[in-house]
């Protein structure tokens, strides 16, 4: 799978010093994502996703371990970067509405990637940001000169997709896309995503807390937990038989709205107990507070990531390495 | 059952620089006593101006009720005095809103604002507590969410506690008063899945111990569907379709309600589906007619000159859509 992977984050680690002790934010994570996939990195609020992804960016270096891009190490802060880096990966922000500048219209707002990386001459960039309109399905006549506040906030995300469509990119970080969208948009932007992973060959990293959102545009599946993976499946396989305590918690918490979903909801585990704060981490497993299988071991060792026989990965002590 | 909460034809707008935003465009919401009923709907479409008109918390001015009532238990609340008004949120109606840290005062302790509530509630009722009977319903309201340690919480700050322990400090206070209507808007939507089930699972079990009512409003299907018995759907100001909640989630009518339900991602990973085309009108200049009709795909000529009322379409299901209008 290795020949393949087009980023392998390995042992990584990003911890904050604050006056109140260390926030140990991602702590010791392992993944790789290969070529034309889409990992879908799943937790709750403070779980550590969004820092992940930022050191995948570089706006935070990280404390220790490695990222390696296209067989290149690229751990280091995106000022260090190359712009052939930055131009092949790229991000799309949660909220389109802070990361959109409203005082720019959305031809200002496409132009400046196609500026910063040198893409075409002025006359040409028109016609690129006239394709980039039409690539997200908005006609551009109507579109370039607006501005963000005018158009609605599924149209605003489809800019900010066009904007980081606009380098040409190989692997794009979707934090959250549609999570301050309603429903009825979001469905839009998820099909557009996925049209154009298939045309493009583009490789995601899709940030959510959605679950039933994943099982239907990831094709492996991450879960995070205060800062650290439990478990990576292949979404079918993830969604079958889901493995860590904390995974089956998370499954029967869903709330869902046919009877056909409910059936696939794993046998009702009563959620308890609050995330603990990431400053203080309990010693042994993270999870070992809230779990309902816990052994004795768990408050002592924390357990390693074990690969088990299906190839899936799961960090906990019910599932030893084979 | 009786009905407890009725609103008719329920009108208001917003005065704004351009003019007038005409928000709720004759809402129409029945709740029956001991009954939950959710209220499901998009962003802006008037599920909290809803309830902040049944609480009169609405600021007016730039708010407007411009028509309608709001009937509780058989008294009309828009006709009533501040005093009365006053004496039905010591113990008649309480809410939860979305976010706890603005409902709660940051400059106080937990103790200082809940013994508040306990004590005026029961001056709602005629009773005058003692400091130390004030001091034990605090203290069982906070135990009876599952809060860990209430004595210490008591002496905490909000700031000082996770958003799942204010939001159960909000569902404390709101049950405390013993009302008989509880007014829950979007109270686990800043929350996280795990904890929004404790919380849910909490507040369905304390529900059903004191025989409140119960309004949902949230834009979660899912969460309708556990807890609620009828729902009613909304958009643009106005109630599109109601009936029993498991009869709506297999069988919805209203195009608006079909699309919704379409777009909610399954676990049963058919994909997703292209959502609805278009967005939410202006309120400045909403569409006549049916508010929808820019959005619908089954759109008639009539959708665009007259509101549709609501259609009968079987056991309490009822349709606001011409295409359930028989061929009178």
């Amino acid at each position: 799978m290795t020949q393949t992977s087009i980023l392998t984050v390995d042992r990584l680690v990003k911890h904050f010093p604050t006056k109140a002790g260390t926030v140990r934010a991602v702590d010791d994570i392992a993944f790789d994502i290969a070529t034309g996939d889409t990992l879908g990195l799943v937790g709750e609020s403070g779980s550590g996703k969004t820092t992940t992804a930022q050191c995948v960016l570089g706006i935070y270096p990280p404390t220790s371990g490695d990222i390696v891009f296209e067989g290149a190490t690229i751990g280091v802060m995106f000022n260090r970067r190359s712009k052939e880096l930055k131009r092949k990966i790229r991000i799309v922000f949660q909220d389109p509405g802070s990361s959109l500048n409203p005082k720019r219209t959305i031809k200002q707002i496409l132009s400046v990637p196609l500026r910063v990386h040198g893409i075409g001459t002025d006359r040409e960039r028109l016609t690129t940001m006239s394709r980039l309109l039409e690539m997200v399905e908005l006609p551009p006549a109507d579109y370039l000169y607006k501005y963000p506040q005018a158009i609605g906030g599924g149209e605003k995300q489809m800019v900010a997709i066009a904007r980081a469509l606009a380098t040409n990119p190989r692997f794009i970080v979707l934090d959250e896309p549609t999570s301050a969208l309603d429903v009825s948009v979001q469905g839009k932007i998820i099909n557009l995503l996925m049209r154009l992973a298939k045309e493009l060959n583009l490789t995601y990293l899709f940030i959510t807390h959605d679950l039933s959102l994943m099982r239907n545009v990831a094709t492996r599946v991450a879960i995070m937990y205060l800062g650290k993976l439990c478990e990576i499946a292949r979404t079918e396989e993830f969604f079958r038989s889901p493995m860590h305590p904390y995974t089956n918690m998370l499954l029967s918490s869903i709330p869902v709205v046919t009877e056909q979903e409910e059936s696939l909801k794993p046998k009702k585990i009563v959620s308890q107990g609050e995330i603990p704060s990431p400053v203080n981490i309990p010693p042994g497993c993270s999870f070992h507070l809230r779990c309902p299988e816990r052994l004795p071991i768990c408050s002592e060792v924390d357990p390693e990531m074990a690969i088990q026989e299906d190839g899936r990965v799961v960090r906990c002590h019910l599932f030893p390495a084979r | 059952m009786d009905r407890l909460l009725a609103i008719k034809d329920l009108h208001v707008g917003f005065r704004i620089f351009e003019g007038q935003l005409r928000v709720l465009n004759g809402v129409c919401l029945d709740v029956k006593e001991g009954e939950r009923v959710g209220l499901v709907g998009e962003t802006g479409c008037g599920k909290t101006t809803t309830v902040k008109a049944v609480l009169r918390v609405l600021p007016t001015p730039p708010a407007r009720i411009t028509g309608g009532e709001i009937i509780y238990n058989g008294q009309d609340i828009l006709k009533m005095t501040r005093r009365q008004m006053t004496m039905l949120r010591r113990h008649e109606l309480t809410a939860i809103f979305q976010d706890p840290l603005q409902s709660l005062n940051p400059v106080f302790t937990i103790g200082t604002q809940l013994r508040d509530i306990v004590r005026d509630s029961a001056i709602g009722r005629g009773q005058r507590l003692s400091r130390r009977e004030v001091e034990a319903r605090c203290l069982s309201a906070l135990h009876e969410t599952g809060m860990p340690d209430p004595e210490r919480i008591m002496t905490n700050y909000p700031v000082q506690l996770s958003g799942g322990m204010r939001q159960r400090i909000c569902i404390a206070e709101a049950l405390s008063t013993n009302a008989n209507l509880l007014l829950a808007d979007e109270p686990t939507t800043n929350l996280d899945v795990t904890i929004q089930d404790q919380i849910l699972r909490k507040l369905d079990e304390l529900v059903e111990e004191k025989g409140a009512s119960v309004v949902m409003i949230t834009h979660s299907m899912g969460v309708v569907r556990d807890l609620t018995q009828r729902v009613n759907i909304m958009y643009a100001g106005s109630i599109v379709e109601m009936a029993k909640t498991r009869d709506l989630l297999e069988r919805p009518k209203h195009p608006y309600t079909q699309g919704l339900m379409a777009s909610v991602p399954k676990l049963t990973g058919e994909g997703v589906s292209e959502g609805i085309p278009g967005r939410i009108p202006n309120y400045l200049d909403p569409p006549p007619g049916c508010r929808f009709h820019p959005r619908c795909e089954h759109r008639m000529e009539i959708c665009e000159m007259t509101a549709p009322p609501f259609f009968e379409t079987g056991d309490e299901h009822q349709v606001a859509c011409y295409l359930y209008g028989g061929k009178t």
